[in-house]
């Protein structure tokens, strides 16, 4: 038995390898010389290896770590509120001796059906609240999810009888209190299913930053890269440099200091998310069974 | 009526909790919905959204009228629907079936771990991967051509290519990913049945084609058809950034969604027009989603979506 599933193995080593490639591609190039870059391309194994890449990152560290500030700001932020409200709403649309539910429901469901768009959106966010250059933009929007919404009323439809919130409610306790210290903390799975799926949004989020934020203090870190990507090309496409345009290439950042770059930014999801695997993974099957 | 009432006042507490959520919902939701109305209308910015004058049908008569633009645009987006979910579908129960054969449950365990990776890396990040595959000067593929003898390819000028290369990235990044669903199902399945086939001398294919498959079926065609209520929608990631929203590519790689994250990047204040594309595509959307759920609703009621 053992024997046989020997090709098995090496068909699933060689595609988990396949997916793996092009980030260590992204760590083989960070690390590596930046003359082997520019002779032999990118490649899996540079000739060279070097740190001037990372010496790049620590020279641009001003910029990157407002960036990392404003990144984890948001995210925490976003993803606070995010699972807060959500799961306020979908606590009164499992309780079934709540009359308006039908409303609400109805009221969630049509932003599932039915959206305004990127368009839409820009829209109100510009010529209404005027949200240009405030991190509101990049908190608010979007936080309640009705598909969201949907699957934690039905973890609480299935996991919180509907006893203990009646006895709870007989011992005296408020609303508030039963949802506060009764209902959510028995949430918890799924609140880490959903909260982790919201957090990697808003720390890849780019869309957003794009639109409606240009202030080099509110730069988040996917908007910083494309800022470099976008000036990288402005500049190579230049025939006749201007004295300052040639300062600005200057701080440009070499080929391995770009990849560092990025490495920095990919990190943390890539090492914290095996540890939310089990979450993300019963959240999907919450979402496919309802 | 006045029990609702009643009601209402005895869980105001209820109400309380449900009105934050419910107050977003409205500012971010409903009122882009309301925003759409610049479809009709001849969109000034000084005057905002209401107080713009009418125009009628004029938006949707300049869509329709820049023929090539708006065939391009719906070819493309309907096109890569159905490729990708071809593709993923098979890759994803493909997958599925590999890590479910596969005895060694810590091996699998890290392997699957390792290829769901790709699903967590931003479409900024794969955009710079992307290039450093494909740049014409020092990209690793070109290269490879290089050492083998054959010419160097311009990608980000070549369009034909384009189909294969965003279909590889999107395998690339979702089928570990996608395949989590299926395994689930595949694990939720009665052992018996399998050790009565081994029984009768069945092999292991066998099994595959006619338990494992048939029990899957009514799964796969499930998110096939909830899958339809993105019919008109693709990523933007994909389709605007990592293609580097280069014009030369636009004939195979400009879907609606990228045209509009162009029009709105680049200065375009054709605002009306725009809208009247997201209208076009919002409609069509959630009539997809609702017939598609009536039908889900027919013939397995546990899995419709409302």
């Amino acid at each position: 038995m053992k024997e046989k599933q020997i090709p098995l193995k090496i068909v699933l080593g060689v595609l988990a390898l396949i997916a793996f490639a092009p980030v260590w591609m992204v760590i083989a190039a960070a690390f590596s010389d930046e003359a082997s870059i520019s002779k032999q391309g990118f490649s899996f194994w540079p000739q060279e290896w070097s740190l001037a890449g990372l010496r790049y990152v620590i020279r641009f560290s001003d910029q990157l770590v407002q960036s990392y500030k404003v990144t984890i700001l948001v995210t925490v932020c976003a993803t606070g509120i995010a699972l807060l409200l959500t799961s306020m709403l979908a606590y009164t649309l499992s309780r079934k001796d709540f009359r308006l539910r039908g409303a609400i429901s109805v009221y969630l469901l049509i932003t599932l059906i039915f959206s305004g768009g990127q368009l839409g959106s820009y829209l109100i966010n510009t010529n209404v609240f005027n949200l240009r250059n405030s991190l509101l933009v990049l908190i608010l929007p979007g936080s309640v999810g009705a598909m969201n919404c949907i699957i934690m009323r039905s973890f609480i439809q299935s996991n919180v009888p509907d006893a203990l919130v009646e006895s709870a409610k007989i011992d005296g306790a408020s609303e508030y209190r039963v949802f506060f210290q009764v209902v959510l903390p028995l949430m918890l799975p799924v609140l880490g299913a959903i909260g982790f799926m919201v957090a990697v949004g808003h720390w890849n989020e780019w869309q957003t930053s794009l639109l409606y934020i240009d202030k080099r203090e509110l730069t988040t870190l996917q908007l910083l890269l494309m800022r470099i990507e976008n000036t990288l090309d402005y500049l190579s496409q230049l025939e006749n440099p201007s004295a300052e345009e040639a300062a600005l290439m200057q701080t440009m950042p070499t080929e391995s200091g770009r990849m560092a770059l990025l490495l920095c930014t990919l990190g943390p999801v890539l090492v914290i998310y095996p540890f939310f695997q089990k979450y993300f993974v019963k959240g999907l099957t919450m979402g496919a069974v309802k | 009526m006045k029990e609702l009432i009643r009601n209402t006042a005895k869980n105001k507490a209820l109400v309380v909790m449900a009105l934050p959520a419910m107050v977003l919902l409205f500012m971010f939701s409903y009122m882009p919905m309301y925003a759409l109305t610049v479809a009709f209308k001849n969109f000034n910015y000084m005057e905002g959204i209401m107080g713009s004058a009418w125009c009628g049908l004029n938006n949707f008569k300049f869509l329709i009228s820049s023929k090539s633009l708006s065939w391009r645009l719906l070819r493309n987006t309907v096109g890569y629907y159905l490729l990708f979910t071809a593709l993923g579908t098979v890759a994803n129960v493909g997958l599925a079936l590999l890590i479910n054969e596969c005895a060694s449950r810590r091996y699998v365990k890290v392997a699957h771990t390792v290829m769901i990776m790709p699903t967590f890396i931003s479409w900024i990040a794969v955009t710079f991967i992307v290039k450093a595959f494909l740049n014409t000067g020092n990209g690793l593929v070109n290269h490879l051509l290089e050492a083998a003898g054959l010419q160097k390819v311009n990608w980000y000028l070549s369009p034909k290519y384009w189909p294969v290369i965003l279909s590889i990235i999107t395998l690339w990044k979702g089928t570990g990913y996608g395949s989590i669903i299926y395994l689930s199902a595949l694990a939720g399945m009665d052992a018996q049945v399998f050790e009565a086939a081994d029984l009768d001398g069945a092999t292991k294919l066998q099994k595959i084609r006619y338990i494992t498959l048939p029990m899957l079926t009514n799964l796969i065609s499930i998110k096939l058809l909830l899958s339809l209520g993105g019919i008109m929608t693709s990523n933007t990631g994909l389709f605007y950034r990592v293609t580097l929203n280069t014009g030369i590519l636009y004939s195979t790689t400009q879907t609606i969604d990228a045209y509009i994250m162009n029009a709105l990047t680049s200065g375009n204040s054709q605002f009306g027009m725009i809208a009247a594309a997201t209208l076009f595509q919002s409609a069509v959307g959630a009539m997809m989603l609702l017939l598609v759920n009536f039908v889900v609703r027919k013939v397995s009621p546990e899995n419709a979506l409302f």
